[in-house]
């Protein structure tokens, strides 16, 4: 099935990736072999035991890491043979980032955080999506603070802004509520389900939280390093049962 | 506490070597200095002793009053007859007469040999040879027996090519003469002493060319089998009378042992000071490195709090960090000080000064003073970081917000700035324009508390400044651009420290920028309104001026009209040593324009008076008409009336008729010989013709005004190329401390680093965020230091305004040219953080912990 889809509708995709750490006894297989496909307009959660590989799914996937072998593409590029320059640059205008902390330079307001990428790739932000995301994130009037004047979750959404600013392929956002509350946590889920769902982004997240992956249209299940079950529309209580099941 | 200690130096090497290297160049140029003046004074010691000869006994001239440090040219003499009643001596088995005086050696090429470092020397030649230090080995010739004959140094021969056979012409006093080769001597195993050329020639003719006719400079005795030294001298000492000192050898040794070791104290105190600069700018760097790791580590230190370590433990914990990185950069320190010294001997082996062989002496005293040097400085830098790690509270452990030490208010800290700076500025006032004793301490403690204040303002100024300098580094660059500014801008206490250590060493660097081209402009400035004459000419010997044959020839010349003279001597007025300018009261306003009171050269002429420099006639309360007390070096003196004044910035402070010259001094050379070209006579012509007399006498060069100035402008500028280097040290050390407070400040933005690599930002323009970030802290330094030595050279130019600086000077170009180098300074200094953040390990620095 995976086959036959047209590739154009595949915003990411990993190939037989396969990520060993360590040698001899220490040897650790992080991804055992992984094939999977993001599809354009999805907001996908990849959910999974600690160990389980997920977190080295979503850098490798980001291109923050590379593969032992096994290909990763984002859009029609393949992310293997390319140079740190070249692969800095796809990062820069085909992928957007949500980390779990640590989102933002603290010496730059909001706004400027926000058009980061497009500042260091010197390219000019779309002024109408800019004003469309800061609208939708809710951070009007907090564009000029600085990150040390945001609340975590307002800090969370800046970054989620930054992620999305550049019209990326796909956003991949590791934990990103992990630190938040639950009111903010909600807050942040929900403006990205919402650039899923009215402005066509595509977006993966690690979490461990079956609340905050119920906000996501697919959930993959990991465990030791490969795929070992989906989940489409889920709810916290389906989510929860599966994790059960799974033994997780 | 100890093994925690220990871990916590070795976990970051790169930290370690840089803080360590700090203290290392500071000591090591410490230890070089020790080892540097005791490997010579050893060295020479040793020479002494190999040279020791038969001689017993010297007897000599009773020494001048006053001590000659000025010129070595006043040579005292005894008379000959003196040699008959040391023979009639009890107990002296021989004794013999020598003269020595100045000769100088000319090479096949018609150049003067040396004349600009080591003495150049004549002797008569000693036929006692077991009392002589030089010696002729076989086959190289003889000692000089009759006129005309002359026997020179194995090195002065070898290194020009002249060999026994050769004629060569001699340069003394009087005339240059011919003479013939008939010997190339060493001293014992030794070529040469100290580089000193010698010329040695048959005692008549030795006293023919030296002026010392029925006169001897010495007299070597050695005893009887049987006989001390001691007992010698005193049958001596009975026997002879008038103006003779009776000495053993051994006692001549010891002067001359004691000599060296003064000349070389000065040296040794000289590159001490410059020692005592580079670990000022050291205890900054490492002070700063320490409050940093201080500050990176509080969540480790906490934790030490927290499992029960008292904060007395915790500030134990960092001053043995300290500690142990001082002992690492002092021993190594003391190695490469040692190293250094080696390179220093070997730079004066280059310049012609040779070092006598031997092994390098290193005293206890070198390792005790280099290790308290390191290690004193080292902790002391790291006590205030240490004290505030103290501070922290066991909860930073767990707690981010708690981990911050509240800041003290800027308020605070500009108080305390204003009163140290003041402090400072107060001291070194006392010193430049006080009347105190110790003006030098005043002056020099007084730069230390000035720059320290400086240094606790220049966070305040830290951010403005940052803003202007960096201002259009995000038009050029960017985000990295913006960036660059913003990261020197968020820790100005951090900016400011690393920034203080550029600027001590720039403020100096400026400093004697400004106080050379001060003294160049008012030198300048002087010549052409004081010494309007068309020539000049002065000897290229340090030792020795112009000689009388010379200035009679020229003065005989057609061509040239006015001519006079100006002598320079030392001699001791009112107890105090002094140097004083002789002049022919007649001739001297014929070609000098020198101020001085009414009717002073007449007085001078008529009355072998003294005129005194008008500003220390108000120092001393004396009023024209007084008498002061007056030792010359060949004559007791007694009082001498000032019989005018002088305007001190054109002149000595004291100034004597050649007639009052002429019994004090033995030496006849003029220091300068001034001449106009008679009347009508075209410049080239008169020229042309002293040229020509000049070609006789290659140790004399004749230049005109212009020439004059450009010479004395071009030696000043090789003092300060030569401080300016030993500066540069410091300037280095400054640098290290960028690139030591830029690789800790990364490690602390592993995060932020991260964060930009994986949105984007390309490893070209990490590299130049770091970089643009070090030029900016590099120029932040060098206009602080720029201000601030401005202003010291201002100060210490107007201190000596009445001491001949008569003009305060900006070499404004050699300062654009300072601050682009420390931009570049910054460039280079940022090669390895820049290198290091660009590639860092994206994942790691984001990973969450």
């Amino acid at each position: 099935m995976l086959e036959t889809m047209p590739s154009s509708d595949i915003a990411a995709r990993i190939r037989n990736g396969t990520k060993i750490y360590g040698q001899g006894d220490a040897e650790i297989h992080a991804l055992d072999g992984i094939s999977a496909d993001f599809q354009r307009g999805y907001f996908t959660a990849i959910m999974g035991p600690s160990g389980s590989g997920k977190s080295t799914l979503l850098h490798t996937l980001a291109g923050l890491d590379d593969l032992t072998s096994g290909e990763v593409y984002i859009g029609e590029t393949g992310l293997g043979t390319l140079k740190d320059r070249d692969l800095t640059i796809l990062r820069r205008e085909k992928v957007g980032f949500v980390f779990q902390a640590f989102n933002l330079i603290p010496t730059l307001n909001a706004k400027e955080n926000i058009l980061l990428p497009l500042s260091i790739a010197g390219a000019k932000p779309d002024p109408e999506w800019f004003d469309q995301v800061v609208e939708a994130v809710g951070l009007s009037d907090r564009l000029d603070h600085r990150p040390s004047e945001l609340s975590g979750g307002q800090q969370q959404r800046v970054a989620a802004a930054r992620a999305l600013v550049s019209k990326p392929e796909i956003v991949f956002a590791d934990e990103p509520s992990g630190n938040l509350d639950s009111v903010a946590s909600g807050e942040l889920l929900d403006f990205m389900r919402r650039a899923v769902r009215e402005f066509d982004q595509t977006i993966v997240i690690v979490t461990h939280d079956p609340v905050a992956a119920s906000y996501a249209d697919r959930i993959v299940f990991l465990d030791d390093g490969d795929i070992v079950d989906e989940m489409v529309d889920p709810t916290p209580g389906s989510i929860l049962d599966q994790m059960k099941h799974l033994g997780a | 506490m100890f093994r925690a200690a220990v871990k916590g130096v070795f976990a970051n090497k790169m930290r370690l070597t840089l803080t360590a290297l700090a203290i290392v160049i500071g000591v090591a140029f410490v230890a070089s200095s020790f080892v540097f003046t005791d490997t010579i004074s050893a060295r020479f010691d040793a020479l002494l002793e190999t040279t020791a000869t038969g001689v017993d006994v010297f007897v000599r001239p009773a020494p001048p009053e006053t001590g000659d440090t000025f010129q070595n040219t006043e040579f005292g003499s005894i008379p000959e007859e003196t040699l008959d009643t040391v023979l009639a001596a009890p107990g002296v088995r021989i004794a013999e007469g020598g003269v020595a005086g100045f000769a100088q050696l000319v090479d096949k090429q018609g150049d003067a040999i040396g004349g600009q470092g080591p003495p150049t020397l004549g002797y008569s030649w000693s036929v006692e040879s077991s009392m002589s230090p030089v010696g002729i080995k076989d086959g190289n010739g003889r000692g000089p027996e009759v006129a005309g004959e002359v026997a020179i140094d194995a090195n002065s021969a070898t290194k020009n090519d002249l060999a026994v056979g050769d004629t060569i012409t001699v340069l003394t006093i009087g005339a240059p003469e011919e003479f013939e080769i008939v010997g190339i001597a060493s001293f014992g195993e030794s070529d040469s002493l100290a580089g000193a050329t010698l010329a040695m020639f048959e005692l008549r003719e030795a006293q023919r060319l030296f002026d010392l006719e029925g006169q001897f400079s010495a007299i070597s005795v050695a005893a009887e089998p049987g006989v001390t030294p001691e007992e010698l001298a005193a049958n001596i000492a009975t026997t002879t009378n008038g103006d003779i000192e009776v000495v053993t050898a051994e006692q001549s040794n010891e002067e001359q042992s004691d000599a060296i070791s003064e000349g070389l104290g000065f040296l040794n105190t000289a590159l001490l000071a410059f020692a005592a600069v580079a670990v000022f700018v050291g205890a900054f760097i490492i002070s700063n490195t320490f409050r940093i790791i201080v500050a990176q580590r509080t969540k480790e230190l906490a934790l030490f709090r927290a499992v029960g370590a008292t904060g007395r433990q915790v500030t134990w914990l960092v001053i043995l960090e300290a500690l142990i990185v001082g002992l690492i950069g002092s021993i190594i320190g003391i190695g490469v000080g040692v190293l250094l010294a080696m390179g220093l001997a070997a730079l004066m082996n280059a310049a012609g000064f040779n070092m006598p062989e031997g092994p390098l002496t290193v005293l206890p005293r070198t390792v005790i003073v280099g290790m308290a040097v390191g290690l004193i400085v080292t902790m002391v830098s790291a006590l205030l970081p240490a004290r505030k790690a103290a501070r922290v509270p066991p909860v930073a452990a767990m707690n981010e917000e708690a981990a911050r030490t509240p800041r003290r208010s800027l308020q605070v800290r500009a108080i305390w700035g204003t009163i140290i700076l003041a402090l400072g500025l107060v001291a070194l006032f006392m010193g430049l324009f006080g009347s105190t004793d110790q003006d030098l301490w005043y002056v020099g403690i007084g730069s230390l508390v000035f720059f320290v204040g400086i240094s606790v303002l220049a966070p305040l100024a830290a951010s403005p400044i940052a803003a202007v300098i960096g201002w259009p580094l995000p038009r050029l660059f960017g985000v990295a651009g913006r960036l660059a500014q913003d990261n020197t801008m968020r820790k100005p206490r951090r900016t400011a420290s690393t920034a203080s250590a550029l600027m001590i060493g720039i403020a100096l660097v400026v400093f004697v920028a400004v106080f050379g081209a001060s003294i160049k402009s008012s030198i300048a400035e002087s010549v052409t309104d004081t010494l309007p004459a068309d020539f000049t000419a002065q000897s290229t010997n340090f030792a020795i001026g112009v000689g009388p044959t010379f200035t009679e020839e020229v003065s005989a010349l057609p061509e040239i009209g006015d001519l006079s003279g100006l002598k320079l001597g030392n001699a001791s007025v009112e107890g105090e040593d002094t140097a004083l300018v002789a002049v022919d009261p007649t001739t001297v306003e014929s070609v000098t324009n020198f101020e001085v009171s009414d009717g002073a050269y007449e007085a001078l002429g008529a009355t072998n008076g003294i005129l005194v420099a008008e500003t220390l006639m108000e120092d001393k309360g004396w009023v024209v008409g007084d008498s002061i007390s007056i030792v010359f070096p060949q004559d007791p003196g007694g009082a001498i009336e000032i019989v005018g004044t002088v305007n001190s910035a054109d002149f000595g402070n004291y100034v004597i008729s050649e007639t009052t010259y002429a019994i004090g001094f033995s030496n006849p050379t003029d220091f300068f010989v001034f001449a106009n070209r008679a009347d009508g006579v075209d410049l080239e012509v008169a020229r042309a013709a002293i040229d020509g007399v000049a070609d006789a006498y290659p140790n004399v060069k004749v230049q005109n005004k212009s020439e004059l100035i450009a010479e004395t402008e071009a030696q000043i500028d090789q003092m300060l190329a030569l401080f300016t280097g030993l500066l540069l040290l410091a300037i280095i050390i400054a640098v290290l401390g960028i690139t030591n407070t830029l690789a800790l400040s990364i490690i602390e933005r592993t995060r932020e680093i991260g964060l930009l690599r994986a949105v984007g930002m390309v490893q070209r323009q990490v590299r130049r965020m770091i970089r643009w970030e070090a030029v900016i802290i590099a120029l932040f330094g060098a206009i602080m230091g720029v201000g601030v030595g401005l202003f010291l050279g201002w100060a210490v130019v107007r201190a000596l305004a009445d001491q001949g600086l008569g003009s305060f000077a900006i070499p404004v170009s050699q300062i654009v040219v300072l601050v682009l180098l420390a931009a570049v300074a910054g460039v280079i200094a940022a090669i390895y953080p820049s290198w290091k953040a660009s590639r860092m390990n994206v994942l790691a620095a984001i990973a969450y912990e």
